[in-house]
């Protein structure tokens, strides 16, 4: 491992964490103006996490060593998955970081803890959001994997930061197959980051709720890394889709001006991003939950028409 | 040297079997303890000496046994047999030092002496199926394997049930041993020699070689539990004792899945077919067998088609290993075959480390049913814990050694884009999804088992009082977890270790940074956040207290996924309804049911089973019992007889 990419790895890690709640709030933002509200300021995901670490922590009393451990799991888990996936800088990979199968992977690692934590207090809400999320995770699979597949047919690469690299060094070329992709990845976002219509994450105490239902019995600290973990998983995506799709910006030498500018660039992207994201979300309402599989099938077969273009030319 | 080792293993698995037998009728603790020690240090010495043979991959030849010219019992361990030696010996040793605490708390009185016994017997059979180096001895110990192991099935042949699931499994077992029987006999008749070596392929004896696969296949794929000939599995694993079940399900499966490598590799030279054959059969098993698993309640049920679902994985590697031969790309070809191999040793570890702490769970609440379970963690925590590594390495979490194979599979077809055909292409890509959605399934089931079992709150008395058991069936389990850690985080060291270096990332880096980036969550934590903590009552909706039964059900767990997927547990709806009037318009009574329907048991296994018992009824009518139609058969016989040898003439 060479200087370079330990520096690609401080950078990309302290930009995610960095940018990642400022996200979180700009969804919420453009949903409240649809609203026609004012809607909390964009950073109130900043200040909400600051103040859930100053709150103590409380277990409930049939909770094993899951939930204590989870937490933990969940932001490691993503912030290894976050050095998958460059955000503003671009280098050579090493060791075999950014392979697309152990990104996909670690997702599922921290999910599983999430899924069984949420069974550990024993409230039958948690238990709920467990078994929605692993149903929802186990059918969004097939899609994910063949968007995956098409990613590494179309960049020759099984690499995520190879395939930035290249999209980066291509520059404005943008096969139309990777427009495509751009949907199918929009679709997976959708889904894996918990929004309308496969989830509601303004709800607590619904029975439409899931990935709020599993970390219900979660306060204090442990929350703050749970809403963190989820708001850094929420940028990872996006920025696979930014930097695969229209990668133009990205650093690809250490200069400080030019990750300065990248980071500019990646933040006006990703508010661009997030404005698409409140407006689909707003522009819907949540599916029925047995509803939900058609809407995944559909995904599954455009990805796979993706594939069959590209196979067949 | 070597061979002596060999022979030693032999040896002292027969004097385990001798002392188990001797102290059968004094129902001698000792002489349990004493066998079930030497069953463990045979199996150590088998596996440290086939680890040997493993590293230095010079083969050794052993010939045994010579009654007729042509027939032998000789063996031959290369490089394959001695990785499945490996695999035999590592986890029936640790099987065998469970055993000495589970055997002790078993019922049955004399009767586990010569369950001690058999084992020791069964573990040798399925070693010297491994080893044998002539297909009469390979037949002669596959035998000797399924009767020990049916010996092993009727342990606890007063429980209702048990009975059934014997027979079921002798049925079965028997069948698979035919068809391999059949298949060996037309290699014999095709190439003339009992000899396990290539084939030379002549246009004559080509549709008889290709029927000898056929048969092959299918006798391999019945021990094996490849879908449809999965059946016996979830009925021979609830019934049998947890040992048994570690070694059949983690052991018994890999002789067959050795059996179709070895002859697929050293006999025939397969056809592109073959490969797709076996990866559709793969792919489906892989799929069904984990949409089954996640319907059970039953947790050995679970496991057993679990079992199903992972063989299916180690078939989909085994057909990618042929296609790509067969269209030569070498290094593909490399990746599947030890993606196969790995996620052998993978399933056999994890299946194995799965089934003993199941087993531990059973003796410790007295069901099997997981409804009646929850609260374990905190009742039996290293049990807890060691189940969790089996689980979290089945549902193929970076960086055990579950996610090392299944990222070895994934590789071989993210890199088959290569493969010229296209449509073998859209084959693969098709694979290649439910694949995924099978990983994606497992990770479910076993968030539900290790939840309903550990989680919550106990939602039965005797799951109340459980309590944390003795020391060796800790320890066996724990070797089995430890092996299971090691063989993921250091996967890349170990295949580039063998001579393997393959594109694929490196799990020890994952882990450092994994456990960096925890290290380093906690320490800036440390400094910013609050230390405060506080144990509350769960939130209940203002209920002061909610009982257990509130809590979310391992069944209520996998309904989206049973609903999901509702057209392949296909239900049968049975309404009886008895009216008062003539004219059906006052409802008086009625009965109404609704079942799963077992879809292959009904459409495939009873017919089949029907028509056996009508054709043994049409053939018994000729069993009158009247001396005239004896002689009349006689009669028949011996004219038949001479004309034939008339016409011969």
């Amino acid at each position: 491992m060479n200087y370079e990419f330990l520096a690609y790895g401080i950078i990309n890690t302290a930009c995610v964490v960095l940018v990642a709640p400022l996200f979180v709030s700009l969804v919420k933002k453009v949903k409240a103006w649809t609203q026609g509200r004012q809607g909390p300021s964009v950073f109130q995901t900043y200040y909400t996490l600051a103040k859930l670490l100053k709150k103590e922590v409380i277990y409930s009393r049939n909770a094993s060593w899951i939930t204590r451990v989870t937490p933990w799991a969940c932001i490691a888990s993503i912030l290894v998955a976050s050095l998958f996936v460059p955000l503003v800088y671009v280098t050579a990979p090493a060791g075999g970081i950014g392979n697309i199968i152990l990104f996909l992977y670690l997702l599922v690692l921290g999910r599983f803890f999430m899924a069984l934590a949420g069974l550990d207090a024993g409230s039958t809400f948690g238990g709920m959001g467990s078994s929605r999320e692993m149903s929802i995770a186990a059918v969004i699979e097939p899609t994910t994997i063949i968007v995956f597949a098409a990613l590494a047919f179309v960049f020759k690469s099984l690499n995520i930061i190879d395939m930035a690299g290249m999209a980066a060094s291509s520059g404005t070329v943008v096969a139309p197959t990777l427009i495509l992709l751009g949907i199918s990845l929009f679709i997976i976002l959708i889904v894996e980051t918990a929004h309308i219509p496969v989830d509601n994450p303004e709800t607590h105490l619904e029975l439409t709720m899931i990935h709020e239902g599993m970390i219900l019995e979660q306060s204090g600290r442990n929350l703050a890394l749970m809403e963190l973990s989820a708001a850094i998983k929420q940028v990872v995506l996006m920025a696979l889709l930014i930097n695969l799709i229209v990668p133009w910006g990205i650093a690809t030498t250490l200069a400080p001006a030019a990750i300065g500018a990248a980071l500019a660039l990646f933040v006006a992207k990703g508010a661009i991003l997030a404005l698409v994201i409140g407006l689909f979300e707003s522009s819907m309402a949540k599916m029925r939950f047995f509803r939900l599989p058609g809407l995944f099938m559909m995904a599954f077969f455009f990805s796979t028409l993706i594939i069959l273009i590209e196979v067949f030319t | 040297m070597l061979d002596l080792i060999f022979q030693v293993a032999i040896l002292l698995f027969l004097s385990g079997a001798a002392i188990a037998f001797l102290g059968a009728a004094r129902d001698s603790r000792t002489a349990r303890t004493l066998s079930l020690v030497c069953s463990a240090g045979a199996s150590a010495l088998l596996a440290i000496f086939a680890f040997v043979i493993l590293v230095t991959g010079s083969p050794l030849s052993l010939a045994a046994w010579q009654p007729f010219p042509g027939i032998s019992i000789a063996f031959f361990i290369d490089r394959l047999a001695a990785f499945f030696l490996v695999l035999i010996g590592a986890v029936a040793a640790c099987v065998a030092v469970y055993s000495t605490g589970y055997v002790e708390h078993m019922e049955g009185g004399s009767r586990r002496n010569l369950l001690c016994g058999c084992t020791a017997i069964f573990v040798l059979a399925m070693a010297l199926v491994v080893a044998s180096a002539t297909t009469i001895s390979f037949l002669f110990f596959w035998e000797l394997m399924a009767a020990a192991s049916f010996m092993l099935v009727m342990y606890e042949y007063t429980h209702a049930g048990t009975t059934r699931a014997g027979i079921f499994y002798f049925v079965m077992t028997q069948l698979s041993t035919l068809f391999v029987m059949l298949g060996i006999i037309m290699l014999f008749v095709a190439t003339g020699s009992f000899a396990i070596a290539p084939v030379h392929l002549t246009p004559a004896s080509a549709p008889l070689v290709t029927a000898a696969f056929l048969a092959l296949f299918v006798g391999f794929s019945i021990k094996a539990g490849i879908i449809p000939f999965h059946k016996w599995l979830p009925y021979a694993h609830p019934a049998s004792p947890s040992p048994v079940s570690a070694l059949m399900s983690g052991v018994m499966l890999k002789v067959a899945v050795y059996g179709l490598l070895r002859f697929l590799m050293a006999v025939f030279t397969p056809d592109l077919w073959w490969g797709v054959l076996i990866l559709i059969a793969g792919t489906a098993s892989a799929v069904l067998g984990v949409i089954y698993a996640i319907k059970e309640d039953d947790i050995k049920g679970l496991l057993a088609y679990s079992s199903i679902e992972n063989i299916g994985i180690i078939f989909v590697g085994i057909g990618l290993f042929v296609i790509f031969s067969c269209t030569g790309f070498v290094l593909l070809a490399t990746i599947s075959l030890l993606a196969a191999l790995f996620h052998s040793l993978n399933h056999a570890l994890f299946k194995s480390l799965l089934f003993l702490t199941a087993g531990s769970v059973v003796h410790a609440t007295h069901t099997r049913d997981i409804e009646q379970m929850g609260g374990l963690a905190a009742r039996m925590p290293v049990t807890s814990a060691l189940f969790f590594v089996g689980a979290a390495a089945i549902a193929a979490l970076p960086p055990l050694n579950g996610f090392a194979s299944e990222l070895l599979v994934y590789t071989a077809f993210f890199e088959s884009v290569t493969v010229a055909d296209p449509f073998t292409k859209i084959l693969l890509f098709i694979c290649l999804a439910l694949f995924a959605l099978t990983s994606a399934l497992s990770a479910a089931c076993f968030v539900k088992a290790f939840g309903s079992i550990f989680l919550a709150r106990p939602r039965s008395p005797e799951s109340e009082q459980a309590h944390e058991v003795g020391p060796a069936m800790l320890a066996g389990p724990a070797i089995l977890a430890a092996a299971c850690v090691v063989l993921g985080v250091f996967s890349y060291q170990v295949l580039a270790g063998f001579g393997y270096h393959f594109p694929i990332p490196d799990l020890l880096l994952v882990s450092v940074l994994l456990l960096l980036m925890g290290a380093l969550t906690y320490v800036i934590l440390w400094f910013t956040a609050s230390h405060k903590e506080r144990t509350g009552e769960t939130w209940g909706c203002g209920a002061r207290s909610l009982p257990s039964s509130t809590e979310y059900t391992g069944h209520g767990f996998s309904e989206p996924i049973v609903t999901i997927f509702s057209s392949v547990y296909q239900t049968k709806k049975t309404v009886t309804k008895k009216y008062y009037d003539e004219h059906d318009c006052i409802f008086a009574e009625g009965t109404a049911e609704i079942r799963l329907l077992k879809f292959f048991e009904e459409y495939l296994y009873l017919p089949i089973a029907r028509g056996a018992t009508r054709a043994a009824g049409v053939i018994a009518r000729m069993q009158n019992g009247c001396l005239d139609t004896y002689l009349l058969y006689v009669f028949v016989a011996v004219v038949a007889v001479i004309l034939f040898l008339g016409v011969a003439a």
